[in-house]
């Protein structure tokens, strides 16, 4: 990090060709950029495109009827595993982050931390065979909201645990500092002053993890299973329909009705996540003033 | 239990015993209330008469009950038709479905997460070996079909189960080719590259093409490659993979020059992709295609040889019309229950299901242009379904 | 708020001086929070435990050669099993994961190669020629990027992409390029547009928001004074950024590029829906048809389960511990690289 860096330039190039070569750089990465741009552009217009010349309201107050019908079961079954997720992997998550950045030192903070780490970075078709193999298999649940929102929550514990970690840490020492000199008891501060300074940051981990849960299919496919039925409120023995599932299933579909129904869910799945995203936004810039967390 | 001879019998009456039961069975299902008294005479049922007798299965319990089914792809749209109309007429059963595969049907069934499995295979012996309550029973015919895009070809092809097996080892690889002409006199085949489109996902569709594949080919494909839910198919340049019977109708409808096998329930979605349906060589070596009289052909063909147990290939039968790739579409389930209702409650929509004149009536059926079963494969059928009982 | 939430309010834990604030001792929030946190971990135990019991008897059977052999054969389920090694299996059940591996690796380092130079030339743009406000649109339009779901790629690549490329361009590539080492892979038949290049360039897309956020926050942190002072020496903007940026940042590129690469090879979804899904073969050009070890589990694992014996759904175990293995080693490979070069640590997981 403190290695002073040697200049191989040779400066006795004419500074016009400098310049040149300076302005041929930049214009390369102008057109990464753009090329960067482009696809994503292209892909959520594509499916705007496909999606909304037919789209009728149907689709969101009906279930799915073998290659056709709606979607309602599949946007209450994305919607109510999301949910779920929140708050398991929310309280879960919250909890290991208070751990890991008020009281955790040394080598168990380390373990716990790596381990975090490690889990989040395990594809998540394993994850999901995992959850096949033990809750549905092992331990009998079935397809189910249950397997799939646990299996789900393992996945996004490790981004709620980190944010959480990461606001607490962030909390201006004064802060609790002050509240220590007013008398207040260590567990109060812990919940008056550290937790809300950092709510912010909380929020955001959060919402990650919710956005991450409506996206995902592998981890699903063999723990939620699939259904065309609205869901219902049983945690085990019952499966759910997803979003994701209509994509995935519905794409190579022969029918002009299902292909619709693939772009549908897509679309409705970039709304879902263009609203996390800007939940998020307007919830950080609502509380950063009390959180100052930014230094 | 010795249900030969009247099966024979039935199989030689069917037409006529499947409008009797109709009439009979959908008269005393709406009149019989009483669950309890009709559920001993059910074990005799099948061998007293020819007729099958839905009625004594057919009752629900009074109890509300919770059914849930699971597997087949292909059953699934059948399964979703069937439950609504089941549970309005017993509104105290309440049935959820799920179309995840057969093995998961398989799987779930054998381990108890659900009640009902759903799958285009049997089961094998190793399966029945390792859990021995856990029964196959019929509840449709369903058959496979050749699909191909060739661009200006509309004749019907005749392929026999010899050049379908060369075209997916690679042997062959141009429609034009000799053994491909040699059969199609009359046709002009152009010189276009054959793309044999595979399942990528392991599938009981690809367990019914290769079991026909190594029947029609036993020293070139039964030797080499043999036959199962997923085979190691030959490396041909231009294979493709796809998953599911509507990735196979899509990809085909995409790729000229393709050859694909897709289930009848497809058939329209084939036709409206531009995909011709092919005729092929059955086991007397004449071509037909798929329809209701060459699927029932092949049906009737094998229903002397159906065993007890329903586990049955029934793939190139002898018949001169017979359609060659067809097979039963199964339950799986576990007779040994632990829930007296919720056995009551499992024959009783199983039996429903293979009632003609309920779910194997032709307005349920003719949406995935399944068949109804034979009857005296439905007596076996009600055998099986008499034995899933609690305790 | 996806990727630079995390990255940027990272940036001041990574030192590791920090002293718990309050004084709290063993009281019920301690406690209660020291159990749970233990949770993540047990996970991570079972997930381990339950891949190598399960995988354990398909280890047995498959040997050495799994890694080696390119068949892909599960055995004729419906004859009776027979027992080799104190394994029962179905006959003629043979695996392979070579041409797995060699779909996973291959795909995936199309994807770096194309990721890349395009992520740190669009990185260098954002950190070095845009306004903050500009900057922060780009920002949202990472996380958006970040957040779309796989399937979406994936319908993207199968119905829109893949088509187009197999129509328009790949037939042209595949005509001109010239027959010399490496570059001879674009020749040859082009396929329906799914395939090795195909995944590879939308994999490239995917893994763009986690090597292009990083890189930019690499970009941002280093010492305004040393690139001001190179500035005033004369050198350009470039001559800057070559001398005295990326000696700075290389070794962060690098550990986001590795954990972009971890991204790819764990990818299900997407490459289930444009690899075009062959099992048991080699690609033999760079438009092939293939597959990957997560593509595979997804779609083999329910056919495996109608294998009595359980061979093929330990097989499968047997190529999740695989490719667990390759992502962890590549995962944590990428953290320990960029915590000694840098204060950024690496977004967790796969970077969304």
């Amino acid at each position: 990090m403190s290695n002073i860096p040697t200049i191989d330039t040779n400066l006795f190039v004419p500074r016009k060709r400098r310049r040149y070569i300076n302005r041929v750089v930049f214009t390369l990465g102008t057109l990464a950029l753009l090329l960067l741009i482009s696809p994503s552009v292209w892909i959520i217009g594509q499916v705007l495109v496909r999606a909304i010349p037919h789209f009728s309201f149907s689709v969101i107050t009906t279930n799915g009827v073998g290659l056709g019908g709606g979607l309602k079961n599949d946007i209450v079954g994305t919607t109510l595993i999301t949910a779920g997720v929140g708050v398991v992997a929310g309280t879960i998550g919250i909890l290991t982050g208070i751990y890991l950045s008020q009281f955790a030192t040394g080598q168990v903070a380390g373990l716990l931390r790596g381990a975090s780490e490690v889990l989040a970075g395990i594809p998540s078709i394993v994850i999901g065979y995992v959850g096949y193999i033990a809750l549905v298999v092992h331990f009998h649940w079935g397809f189910s909201l249950g397997a799939g929102l646990i299996t789900l929550s393992v996945m996004v514990i490790p981004y709620i645990a980190k944010t959480t970690e990461v606001s607490l840490r962030q909390v201006p020492s004064s802060y609790t500092e002050g509240a220590e000199a007013l008398g207040f008891k260590p567990t109060r501060i812990l919940r008056l002053i550290t937790i809300k300074s950092a709510l912010p940051g909380i929020v955001t981990g959060m919402i990650v993890a919710l956005a991450i849960s409506v996206g995902e299919t592998a981890p699903l496919l063999y723990t939620a299973g699939y259904s065309q039925n609205m869901p219902h409120l049983a945690f085990t023995h019952s499966p759910v329909g997803y979003l994701t599932y209509a994509v995935w299933t519905f794409y190579n579909q022969p029918t002009v009705t299902a292909q619709r129904l693939s772009y549908d869910a897509a679309m409705l799945l970039i709304f879902m996540l263009l609203a996390l995203i800007a939940s998020s936004r307007i919830i950080v810039s609502r509380t950063q003033r009390h959180a100052e967390t930014k230094g | 239990m010795s249900p030969k001879k009247p099966v024979l019998l039935a199989g030689l009456i069917s037409a006529a015993g499947l409008v009797a039961s109709a009439c009979g069975s959908s008269s005393s299902s709406t009149t019989t209330t009483s669950a309890t008294t009709s559920a001993p005479a059910t074990t005799q049922a099948p061998t007293t008469t020819a007729a099958p007798n839905y009625a004594a299965t057919e009752t629900p319990p009074t109890a509300n009950v919770a059914l849930q089914e699971t597997g087949s792809t292909l059953l699934y749209p059948l399964f979703n038709l069937w439950a609504p109309d089941y549970s309005k007429a017993y509104p105290n059963i309440t049935i959820t479905t799920a179309g995840t595969g057969s093995g998961t049907g398989i799987a779930d069934a054998s381990n108890g997460t659900v009640d009902i499995g759903a799958s285009d295979a049997y089961l094998s012996t190793a399966q029945t070996t390792k859990t021995p309550t856990l029964v196959n029973i019929p509840l449709a015919i369903s058959a496979q079909e050749i699909v191909y895009n060739i661009p200006g070809v509309t004749q019907q092809l005749n392929l026999t189960g010899q050049v379908i097996s060369s075209i997916y080892q690679g042997k062959i690889q141009y429609w034009d080719d000799s053994a491909i002409a040699a059969l199609n006199s009359g046709v002009t085949l152009p010189h276009l590259l054959i793309s044999p489109v595979h399942r990528s996902d392991g599938s009981g569709d690809t367990f019914i093409f290769t079991q026909y594949l190594s029947k029609q080919d036993p020293s070139g494909w039964g030797a080499t490659v043999s036959y199962g839910t997923t085979v190691a198919f030959p490396t041909v340049s231009s294979a493709l993979g796809a998953n599911g019977n509507g990735g196979m109708v899509t990809t085909c409808g995409a790729t000229k020059g393709c050859i694909a096998y897709v289930g009848v329930s497809y058939a329209s979605a084939a036709q409206k992709a531009g995909l011709t349906i092919a005729a092929i060589s059955n086991a007397a070596g004449k071509f037909v295609t798929p329809d209701a009289s060459s699927i029932q052909a092949d049906a009737q063909s094998f229903i002397a040889q159906v065993p007890t147990n329903e586990a049955i290939s029934l793939i190139d039968g002898p018949g001169a019309t017979a359609y060659p790739i067809i097979n039963f579409e199964y339950a799986i389930v576990n007779t040994a229950q632990t829930d007296a209702n919720k056995a009551q409650a499992i024959r009783s929509l199983l039996t429903w299901a293979i009632d003609p004149s309920h779910g194997n009536a032709t307005s349920y059926l003719s949406q995935v242009n399944f068949q109804p079963l034979p009857q005296s494969v439905a007596s076996l059928s009600l055998a099986q379904i008499s034995k899933i009982q609690a305790g | 708020m996806v990727t630079r939430a995390i990255s940027a309010t990272e940036s001041g834990s990574a030192d590791n001086h920090f002293v718990p604030s309050v004084a709290l001792g063993n009281n019920p929030i301690r406690i209660a929070t020291a159990i749970v946190s233990t949770l993540p971990l047990l996970a991570l135990g079972s997930i381990l435990v339950v891949l190598f019991f399960n995988s354990l008897p398909a280890i047995k059977y498959n040997g050495f050669h799994f890694l080696t052999s390119k068949h892909w054969n599960p055995g004729n389920f419906y004859a009776n099993p027979v027992t080799t090694n104190g394994v029962t299996h179905p006959i003629l059940a043979n695996y392979g994961a070579w041409p797995l591996i060699v779909g996973t690796l291959l795909s995936s380092l199309i994807a770096i190669t194309i990721a890349l130079p395009l992520s740190v030339g669009a990185a260098l743009i954002v950190a070095k020629s845009l306004g903050p406000r500009l900057r922060n649109l780009l920002g949202v339009f990472f996380e958006l990027l970040a957040g779309i779901p796989s399937v979406i790629f994936g319908l993207w690549g199968a119905l829109t992409l893949g088509p187009l490329l197999a129509r328009d361009v790949y037939p042209l590539l595949a005509r001109h390029i010239p027959n010399v080492i490496l570059l001879k892979y674009f020749r040859g038949t082009t396929g329906s547009g799914e395939g090795l290049l195909t995944s590879g360039i939308v994999l490239a897309i995917m893994i763009v928001p986690i090597i292009a956020s990083t890189t930019r926050d690499l970009f941002l942190q280093v010492p305004k004074l040393t690139e001001d002072g190179a500035s005033a020496l004369g050198l350009t903007q470039w001559e800057v950024t070559r001398n005295v940026t990326f000696p700075w940042v290389s070794a962060g590129i690098i550990g986001a590029t590795v954990l972009g690469l971890a991204r790819a090879l764990g990818e299900t979804m997407a490459v289930a829906m444009i690899s075009g899904s062959v099992l048991g073969s080699l690609p033999t050009n760079i438009y092939s048809t293939y597959t990957t070890i997560a593509a595979t589990i997804v779609s083999q694992l329910d056919s495996a389960l109608t294998d009595a014996t359980g061979l093929a759904v330990d097989t499968l175990a047997e190529v999740a511990l695989i490719i667990m293995v390759v992502t962890l080693l590549t995962n944590v490979g990428a953290r320990i690289l960029i915590k000694k070069v840098s204060t950024t640590s690496l977004p967790v997981g796969r970077g969304i």
